[in-house]
């Protein structure tokens, strides 16, 4: 089971990438599933279908599947404010709906659902390869750095928590059990970490985390950058590859698309031409041990399948 | 003579609570016994629940006695007995019970609030920052007053210091036992009492631990107040506390029981000299200095904290205000009288016993057995010799259970010795964690221009060992009677707020008509003499003290006369305004 | 007699609770920091704190009514924790 992820910069062609790679791929047989996390939805586009949020077969052996992140948000939310609603429904106090106003546009919620879009798939048996479209670099690369900083929180919330639990079991160990009433309502405060809610969800949460650190750095995770041959793409490929780095996770192989292949090239574009070869220069000397692979701009932009084969064949294999 | 004394003292207390109590209870508090409290009314078993009256009763009593109530009399009876237990009595009847009461009453009607915050909306915003402010140089005078004086005890008695010591141990033993085991409570409890014998019994006949040199005993405390006040509560402070209300229990019982069967007569003077030397040596007039020396026994600022801190938050009824509030003040009033019983009966006895040693200081044992004036002027120079005017003190009590139910005297000294400095032990530690606390508050200004520094102030290590280092250098040069009076006048300061705030409240709120001046009048009184206190101690004490410590101690007490003269300004605009101050805050 | 005793009773019972009480209050207070602490920092985002990634908070507040309540009650009083904190604490 591989998971390869398509970084890049809006506009560089990560979608058609990522495309042609699962259309090459799942042809030499490997059971394949791309995923589009982009709110873009472009991978309709790039295959010429439509695909829809469930998983749609466009051939034998590939998959494909639109993640509809604002949606998976709002189902999540929707849950929580149910469970809430019931929960704290003696809080009087508590406005539910204002605090919800408050998550649905919380810093860090995108990120969020989509990583918990990663996670449906990313380790899904039936598929050999998974491919993932991602979001614009920014959202990207904070998903990637989410689980070594979620790691850090549960860490201290984890230590805090059995503060509380501890002190807990002392008053308890002078006082019997610990019961606090909330409005009438009579709760049953635990001390015991395996009764705790918040402890074992706090736990759980760790694993689930930790499983995912290891797997974004693992030997099974490939993550590779779409770019340009353009200063600010330059300079943009280069802080991913510092952020992922940072997060121990490997940059694979970097794809400097739409390049200018011209013969004689027009006084127009001379100047762009010229940035092209600097660039093109800098990236190979930046990116020494990094495998960089160069597709040319193409006559038209490739849809459907065959064409997506194509592009694989010639530049991508 | 001391089965009398402590009578009669019963016998005030007794009548002052039926009749002057009472009449305040309908008079000025006015209490109706269909208003809820705030501990029924806002029950959240959270703060605000309702206890049983005795519970709370105990609770509010163990909360509001320290080593307070036995020290300051200790040093009091310089100016003779009677002048001491006059102001213990009377002091506490009108002065301090009223207190007491009425900073309960007070809050019980503010739905829980502190009088803190009740004197911020009667008498203004300035009120409670004034107040607020000087916590800090409060809290470091408290350290370096009770280092001061333990530091005196111990340093003569190898018994109390082994005791203080092996009391750490059993502590923390306890605290295991309690609170990490499944070992039943009482049982615990149980062992918890066998270990405290057993502590004073090892300690009275094996002390092992002797340290006479006062600059060691101090840098040991340091070492202690830092380590004590990081750990968590439950390793070390609350099991002392819990083991403290033992001691101070089995103290005031035995110590009713040893005053009564002795039956003994009072050997030192009534009364010695009105300007006896209490303070730092300097002659010290009763007036106006008595509440700088005798503050827990007949009036303390903290007990209106302790009052409407908690307390008032558990009321269960209006009507129990009066047992829980004014009740526990007479019987702390009642301890002191007890403390001034034995040493009035085995002071001199005390003394006379190290008479080589006072000898020793250039004392002469026979006028200071004589009374009068002399002993006035050399008690607390004398007393050095046995460990200070505390261990007077415990030694007395010591003598008297040894009189009334034969127990060795020593035996008994160690174990007032003990009771004594555990309550000291743990004021420190608990000072030191509040001290660190406003220390960092202190220094918030600092995290915008300078966030590093503002983390070096605020770690915990640094704040913890700052304010002790800060006590224990105000304490290193100085006698601890200097000290004392400075904790006592904070103490005090804060006395005239809540009183000032109660009469404010009184006449405005509750509009007591003509009794509302069984408030008022104390508490202006109250405010005379502390201000008059204040200002004799700037003049006549602090250019006595060592060097170094002077200018703090100059800007420290010129502070609290400004804070002083704030806060009856405060209350003076608030008194004339009347209710329309009130109406705009409630 | 029998109404003596039982009043006895009932008045050892009470010293019992109370002495209950008094030993584990100052760990109370203590609890009730540490959860009022933990509330507000899972809660931070409502508040403008630094706070944990969304996904610890999503799955934890369907939990937390016990440190809600507290942190809701102690952010009432916060106008007055002066005397509540110190009156803990024998200084006398």
């Amino acid at each position: 089971m591989q998971n390869f992820f398509f970084l890049g910069k809006g506009g560089v062609g990560k979608t058609t990438l990522s495309a042609a790679f699962a259309s090459g791929i799942s042809n030499e047989g490997k059971r394949t599933l791309v995923v589009s996390l982009d709110p873009a939805h472009n991978l309709g586009d790039a295959f010429a279908e439509e695909i829809p949020c469930k998983i749609k077969h466009l051939s034998k052996t590939l998959d494909a599947i639109e993640v509809d992140v604002d949606r998976m948000i709002l189902e999540y939310l929707n849950e929580l404010s149910s469970k809430l609603k019931h929960t704290y429904r003696y809080l009087s106090v508590m406005n539910i709906e204002k605090y919800f106003d408050v998550l649905k546009n919380s810093p860090g919620i995108e990120e969020y659902a989509t990583l918990e879009g990663i996670k449906k798939f990313v380790s899904e048996e039936c598929y050999d390869i998974v491919i993932f479209d991602t979001p614009p670099t920014g959202i990207t690369v904070r998903v990637l750095a989410m689980p070594k900083i979620s790691l850090i929180w549960t860490a201290n919330l984890v230590s805090m928590r059995r503060k509380i639990l501890s002190r807990r079991k002392m008053i308890e160990n002078v006082r019997g059990k610990f019961e606090a009433e909330i409005e009438g309502e009579v709760l049953e405060l635990t001390s015991e970490e395996r009764n705790d809610p918040i402890m074992q969800e706090l736990l759980i949460y760790k694993k689930e985390t930790k499983a995912l650190n290891e797997l974004f750095s693992s030997d099974k995770t490939f993550v590779n950058i779409v770019t340009m041959a353009e200063d600010l793409a330059y300079f943009e490929t280069k802080r991913i590859h510092e952020s992922l780095t940072e997060f121990k996770i490997h940059l694979r192989k970097i794809y400097l698309n739409k390049l200018f292949r011209i013969e004689n090239p027009p006084p127009e574009i001379s100047g762009k031409i010229k940035e092209q070869e600097r660039v093109t220069e800098m990236m190979k000397d930046h990116f020494k041990d990094i495998e960089i692979r160069e597709v040319p701009m193409l006559r038209e932009s490739p849809r459907g399948i065959p064409q997506l084969l194509d592009l694989y064949e010639k530049f991508i294999q | 003579m001391s089965a009398l004394i402590v009578l009669i003292g019963a016998i005030i207390y007794l009548v002052s609570y039926f009749t002057y109590g009472k009449a305040l209870e309908k008079n000025v508090v006015k209490v109706d016994t269909k208003r809820e409290t705030p501990a029924v009314r806002l029950r959240d078993n959270v703060d605000y629940m309702p206890a049983n009256k005795f519970v709370l009763f105990g609770h509010h009593f163990a909360s509001i006695a320290g080593a307070g109530p036995i020290a300051g009399p200790a040093i009091a009876m310089v100016w003779g007995w009677l002048p001491s237990i006059l102001w213990v009595w009377f002091g506490n009847l009108f002065i301090g019970s009223v207190h007491d009461y009425l900073s309960l009453m007070a809050s019980v009607r503010y739905d829980g609030k502190s009088i803190q915050w009740v004197a911020g909306k009667i008498m203004g915003e300035r009120t409670k920052t004034v107040f607020e402010l000087y916590v800090l140089f409060a809290m470091i005078l408290v350290i370096a007053a009770f280092m001061a004086t333990f530091t005196s005890l111990a340093s003569k008695s190898p018994q109390i210091l082994t005791g203080t010591v092996l009391f750490i141990v059993i502590a923390v033993i306890e605290g295991l036992i309690l609170y990490r085991t499944k070992i039943p409570f009482n049982l615990a409890t149980i062992i918890g009492v066998i270990m405290l014998v057993l502590t004073i019994f090892i300690a009275f006949k094996w002390p092992f631990i002797n340290i006479t040199s006062p600059h060691t005993l101090y840098l040991l405390q340091f070492i202690y107040i830092v380590f004590a006040a990081a750990l968590p509560v439950w390793i070390l402070l609350q099991p002392r506390d819990y083991l403290n209300s033992f001691l101070l229990y089995a103290g005031l019982a035995l110590g009713l029981v040893g005053a009564i069967i002795s039956f003994r007569g009072f050997t030192w003077p009534a009364f010695t000299t009105f300007s006896a030397r209490a303070v730092g040596g300097q002659p010290s007039p009763f007036w106006p200095t008595v509440p700088l020396v005798i503050a827990c026994g007949a009036l303390s600022g903290f007990h209106s904290i302790v009052g409407s801190g908690t307390t008032s938050k558990q009321l269960d009824k209006e009507i129990n205000g009066l047992f829980v509030g004014y009740g526990a003040m007479f019987t702390e009033g009642f301890l002191s009288t007890i403390v001034i019983t034995s040493i009035g009966a085995f002071g001199l006895e005390v003394l006379g016993a190290a008479a080589a040693k006072v000898t020793e200081l250039g004392i002469d044992m026979a006028q200071l057995t004589a009374g009068g004036a002399y002993l006035g002027n050399n008690y607390v120079k004398a007393a050095n010799a046995v460990g200070g005017t505390l261990a007077v003190f415990t030694k007395s009590y010591g003598m008297m259970l040894n009189k009334a139910i034969a127990i060795p005297a020593t035996f008994g000294a160690t174990f007032a010795g003990l009771w004594v400095s555990a309550f000291v032990m743990t004021t420190l530690d608990t000072t030191n964690r509040l001290g660190r606390y406003a220390w960092t508050e202190l220094w918030e200004p600092v995290k915008n221009t300078s966030a590093g520094l503002y983390a070096f102030l605020s770690n915990r290590w640094v704040a913890s060992i700052v304010v002790a280092a800060i006590g224990l250098w105000l304490a290193w040069g100085n006698t601890y009677t200097v000290l004392w009076a400075g904790f006592a006048g904070t103490n005090q300061l804060l006395a005239s707020i809540a009183m000032l705030t109660a009469a404010a409240w009184v006449k405005n709120v509750q509009k007591a008509g003509r009794w509302a001046l069984a408030v008022v009048i104390p508490a202006i009184f109250l405010w005379i003499t502390v201000f008059v206190a204040l200002v004799w101690y700037l003049f006549k004490v602090v250019p006595t003290l060592a060097a170094a410590t002077k200018v703090p101690m100059y800007i420290f007490t010129i502070v609290m006369l400004i804070l002083d003269i704030v806060l009856v300004a405060q209350f003076f605009v608030s008194y004339r305004k009347g209710p329309e101050l009130l109406e705009a805050s409630k | 007699m029998n109404g003596f005793l039982e009043r006895l009773k009932r008045f050892l019972k009470g010293l019992e609770i109370g002495m209950r009480e008094v030993s584990t209050s100052l760990i109370e207070k203590e609890l009730e920091e540490y959860e009022n602490v933990f509330a507000l920092i899972t809660m931070g985002i409502f508040s403008g704190i630094p706070s944990p990634p969304t996904g610890i908070i999503l799955r934890l507040i369907p939990h937390m009514q016990r440190e809600m309540y507290v942190m809701l009650k102690r952010s009432a009083n916060l106008d007055d924790v002066f005397a509540e904190t110190l009156s803990h604490f024998d200084i006398d």
